[in-house]
């Protein structure tokens, strides 16, 4: 019983480490960037320290497993009339564990008739792809989804 | 840098007439270098080049402006709605972070 809890034990610590390397070497990578900006500073500095919540009104469309972490599709669907007094003013797209959680900040007008949004992003390992919609009325809705990614996009 | 980059803007579905909502997608080829990969023939670092801000506009009227960082992939390609109300003419700006301008236009025809 001894030598198999040992083995056991063993086989654990290794699946551990293996894990653990790839994210800490991406952790290292992503310091030598520029424009490094977690997800909760990005989130603070687009709110303003306003809470979001979480609505059904946005649709967030992105695969479940991405083969390739380089080329990650993203498509977001906004329910609003866009009419001057109630519209969609930004949408904003963010990842939770990239070094620059920021992916693109898309300001629209009444005259795109549809919150909509589409565009492919990178995304350096399995995580969470956000959308954090801005109304004209100030308030801010957002929904998550993850993402499982096999082969990392970001550097 | 003087050298135009290929782009190209396209009108989703191809016919479309005066009030339908279409889609208006902008495809650039830019290399969208993250500042984190190597060079594999010379080892060195590449250094961060991709596209920051996109405006579209009608008619010099500008109605979706985007912020964009490396984070978005190489090629990029971008999506809008847009509602038309008459004939007119689309054009993209888009400046990268090495202060490079470029911009494509395209004549909006609806039909009927």
């Amino acid at each position: 019983m001894e030598r198999r809890n040992f083995i056991k034990s063993m086989c654990a610590a290794s699946v551990v480490a293996a894990i653990a390397t790839p994210s800490s070497l991406l952790a290292k990578d992503a310091a030598k960037g520029k424009n490094v900006l977690t997800y909760d500073a990005a989130v603070a500095a687009i709110t303003g320290g306003k809470a979001a919540t979480q609505s059904d009104k946005i649709k967030l469309t992105v695969p479940e497993i991405a083969e390739n972490g380089a080329v990650v599709p993203v498509k977001v669907n906004v329910e609003s009339p866009m009419t001057d007094a109630d519209h969609v003013k930004a949408i904003h797209v963010l990842s939770t564990k990239n070094g620059n959680a920021r992916c693109a900040d898309v300001m629209l007008t009444p005259m795109n008739a549809k919150g909509y949004f589409a565009t492919r992003i990178k995304l350096a390992g399995t995580q969470d792809v956000v959308a954090l919609v801005e109304l004209s009325d100030g308030s801010f809705l957002t929904t998550a989804k993850s993402v499982k990614v096999t082969i990392g996009g970001c550097g | 840098m003087a050298e135009a980059r290929k782009s190209m803007i396209k009108f989703k579905p191809k016919k479309f007439k005066v009030g339908d909502i279409i889609k208006v997608d902008f495809i650039v080829i830019h290399p969208m270098d993250t500042g984190l990969q190597k060079n594999k023939k010379t080892g060195k670092i590449k250094p961060a080049h991709y596209i920051d801000s996109i405006t579209f506009s009608l008619d010099g009227k500008p109605f979706t402006t985007m912020k964009v960082w490396e984070t978005v992939s190489t090629n990029p390609y971008f999506s809008v709605n847009m509602k038309v109300l008459g004939k007119g003419k689309i054009t993209v700006d888009y400046t990268d972070n090495t202060g490079e301008k470029n911009s494509k236009s395209k004549k909006l025809k609806p039909k009927g």
